[in-house]
């Protein structure tokens, strides 16, 4: 039985896909019944290979129709889970039962419901696929059809115009990553007739021809696209904002987290080709100016769902650069970012779609007071802010301070300074829909907004209860699934061995069965007094600067902008209902950063034709970085 | 077909596909069905029976190619098909070997065409998805060219 587990863990899904199909519109009881039996299975089938892989050590391989490798050549398709495999499957599994759960309530009154679990399902199971795979083309078929179900999905409410726009952009960006992975694919199976990963890992084993740099290069182009790294994340938002938010979840939760996965497998496993520097750096400075422009960009946006996406593509880029620094803590802190930010986006975008469900709109220009009617939803929304925010004891505080410690330790100090800044930011934009989706006023037309049922409350609950436990049990959540999987990253000797026999591996490693020992040491993160310190000089520097600069709050002027909501304030009825719109709170800022917002503001120009230019102009750097600087 | 209510475009054209579209059915299906002997396969011959969609709209348009092949008769045969896969390819399990594992497999003469286990099943459900998934998709597209005529 525990052999057959990856594969029932994906069939289970497919399985549901198809008899949901044969299911008529109208029957939702069997419907739903069978959605929340597939994905429910498919579930538990993951969990029960905890105990083989994670606690006992071993990694299952499963060869399909039984088509073992004969003479060191792998012909078959191979499974094979090692503990990342594992750590990814395990909160994509559970996040595709809460999301599943959440939809039942959350889109009964849409139309199509048929289609969009069928969707729903190819997608989970397409992820689960993609994850548990030991095969270099079943990763690019599982990532076309988690493509394509994006793309429907994304489109779902194609009663609105922007969906079916935003469908299209994702279906030409997506494609275009799509064609780079296949690329280089077929590149790499030219070049060594073999598609099984633990073989090519031995094949490709400090082995840098100009074919197989070309392959990297084109595989890290698209595994970027997938992943909505910055300069080909102009898709993201759009998409994000339009699907529904069960989807929306998804998105950020696991296909994200599956691009993640693909980048470690790639670069890490087949290519091991991270202990060179010029990798180290490409991925840090690509994390690093990820996570700062989706974050400012987060900042001057005004609908709920659209500054989430922003977030969404800021956090990721904490994940990359984590992942990028290669030492034992860095992959830590990405690995427990990556599981964290599955969690609080996930529970972020259910809060948005709970305000959707209840008002039918989340641009926060319109909202306001829910609070006051939707307390636990209000409650939930702050649990993911201060978690996404990372602050203590809420699970984003440990992730990110493992991402700052490590960084700071590689030498790195200037991505230090910067995720510390992204991080203030990150707390700035959410204070803002706080403000004006859940407190301050409640507008006449939401005078009769009810708390959303309790189906969708449970899914929340229980998002926001693991963002606590993260936060307070970092150590044993670490012990028990972060190291393992950082463990696995580290050692990809292990995944050759198991897959392709001892004899095969040990061509190529000289070290084998002796694992480096994971350097964990969190130093100084049980030490926040340490922390509250350099707040404290932060803010005493700051004061300073403010002051020796001629700050004067009685000198405020504005005079070159033309707007009532400048204008000095006396009283009067007018003004007695005076909302603070979304976009307005940080005006300040705004202003003063006017240039930068407006050169983002004619980037994100909403043409397909220039997003589809920018991916292949990153595709073109990466290929001219990687053929200069990889040896 | 001698049915007077239809109306024909192109009296060569219906003759055409008249004649074509018998073979294309034949052909498809013989592939499909010795897909364990010969090249081809599920995926080949499926999409050489989907033709026959397209010879039917050439010859005869699209109101009678839609009453022909019911669009949606053809979605719920796709998923039938792929469940069919499925349960052939879960029976390797069944039988103690992996997913996907021909079973049955020393059934009858080699070269036959019930020769070959759970193989055969396998391939005549692929070839049943395919030939559904494709037709329907033709007939997708051909509704939003007929769309786009009125």
């Amino acid at each position: 039985m525990t052999q057959h587990l990856p594969i029932l863990s994906i069939i289970t899904l497919f399985i549901g896909a198809f008899i949901v199909a044969l299911i008529k519109e109208k029957n939702e009881i069997l419907r739903n019944t069978i959605v929340l039996i597939a994905t429910f299975l498919s579930f538990i089938f993951t969990v029960m290979m905890y105990k083989p892989i994670i606690s006992e050590g071993n990694i299952l391989t499963y060869w399909m129709g039984n088509w073992e490798p004969i003479k060191d050549w792998a012909i078959g398709i191979g499974l094979e889970v090692d503990q990342l495999s594992l750590f990814f499957g395990l909160f994509i599994s559970l996040s595709i039962v809460l999301s599943a759960l959440y939809s039942f309530r959350y889109i009964e009154r849409e139309t199509g419901k048929d289609k969009y679990y069928v969707l729903f399902l190819m997608m989970s199971a397409s992820v689960m696929g993609f994850i548990f795979t030991g095969d270099l083309f079943n990763m690019y078929v599982m990532i076309e059809i988690m493509t394509f179900a994006s793309v429907a999905l994304t489109a779902f409410r194609n009663d609105r115009p922007e969906a079916v726009e935003a469908g299209f952009k994702y279906i030409a960006i997506g494609s275009i990553g799509s064609s780079l992975i296949l690329l280089a694919t077929v590149i790499i199976y030219a070049q060594f007739h073999t598609l099984n990963l633990a073989q090519l890992a031995g094949e490709l084993y400090n082995n840098y021809t100009v074919t197989t740099i070309f392959a990297l290069a084109l595989m890290i182009a698209g595994y970027a696209v997938k992943v909505f790294a910055v300069p080909t994340h102009f898709v993201a938002p759009d998409a994000y904002m339009v699907a529904p938010s069960s989807i929306s979840m998804l998105f950020s939760g696991i296909v994200n987290k599956a691009a993640v996965y693909g980048i470690l497998r790639i670069i890490y496993v087949v290519y091991q080709s991270m202990n060179l520097p010029s990798m180290q750096f490409l991925l840090i400075f690509w994390g690093t100016v990820t996570m700062f422009i989706g974050v400012t960009m987060a900042l001057a946006q005004h609908d709920f769902k659209r500054l989430l996406a922003f977030h969404s593509i800021s956090q990721i880029g904490y994940v990359i650069t984590g992942i990028g620094l290669t030492t034992a803590l860095g992959i830590t802190g990405g690995l427990y970012h990556a599981l964290n930010h599955t969690l609080f986006k996930g529970l972020l975008f259910l809060c948005a779609g709970a305000v959707f469900y209840a008002t039918g709109t989340t641009d926060l220009d319109k909202l306001g007071g829910l609070a006051k009617r939707m307390p636990q939803t209000a409650l939930i929304f702050l649990i993911g802010a201060f978690s996404i925010s990372g602050i203590p004891p809420f699970n984003g505080f440990v992730s990110k301070w493992i991402i700052y410690q490590a960084s700071y330790e590689a030498g790195y100090a200037p991505v230090t300074i910067i995720a510390l800044i992204v991080s203030v930011m990150t707390l700035a934009s959410f204070i803002k829909v706080a403000q004006s989706a859940f407190f301050g006023q409640l507008p006449k037309e939401f005078k009769n907004v009810e708390e959303v049922p309790l189906s969708m409350r449970i899914p929340m609950w229980i998002m926001a209860i693991l963002c606590i436990l993260g936060g307070i049990i970092p150590s044993t959540v670490t012990k028990y699934l972060i190291t393992p999987a950082a463990d696995a990253v580290m050692n990809s000797a292990k995944y050759v061995e198991v897959m392709m026999g001892r004899e095969f591996a040990s061509k190529f490693y000289n070290n084998l069965g002796n694992a480096p020992i994971i350097d964990y040491k969190l130093a100084g993160y049980w030490q926040p007094i340490a922390w509250l310190i350099l707040f404290g000089i932060l803010l005493l520097a700051f004061t300073l600067v403010a002051v020796l600069g001629g700050f004067n709050p009685k000198k405020f002027s504005y005079a070159d902008v033309e707007d009532a909501k400048y204008d000095v304030f006396y009283s009067g009825e007018s003004a007695e209902f005076s909302h603070v719109g979304g976009s307005d709170l940080f005006w300040g800022l705004k202003y003063q950063f006017r240039h930068y917002f407006d050169f983002m503001h004619k980037i994100h120009s909403g043409l397909v034709n220039d997003y589809a230019l920018s991916v292949v102009l990153t595709a073109a750097v990466i290929l001219l970085y990687v053929f200069t600087f990889v040896r | 077909m001698s049915n007077k209510n239809i109306k024909v475009k192109d009296y060569i054209i219906k003759s055409a596909a008249d004649f074509f579209t018998p073979i294309g059915l034949v052909l498809g299906l013989y592939i499909i069905l010795h897909g364990h002997l010969s090249p081809g396969g599920g995926f080949q011959g499926g999409v050489i029976v989907a033709s026959a969609v397209v010879l039917i709209y050439l010859g005869y348009g699209f109101e009678v190619s839609t009453k022909t092949f019911k669009p949606n008769v053809l979605k719920k045969s796709e998923a039938i098909g792929a469940l069919m896969y499925t349960f052939f390819a879960l029976l390797g399990i069944f039988y103690a070997a992996n997913f996907c594992r021909n079973v049955f497999f020393n059934v009858g003469n080699p070269g036959d065409l019930f020769s070959s286990g759970t193989i055969f099943l396998m391939n005549a459900a692929v070839g049943y998805k395919v030939l559904t998934g494709v037709g329907f998709l033709i007939l997708l597209m051909f509704g939003l060219l007929a769309n786009k005529e009125e």
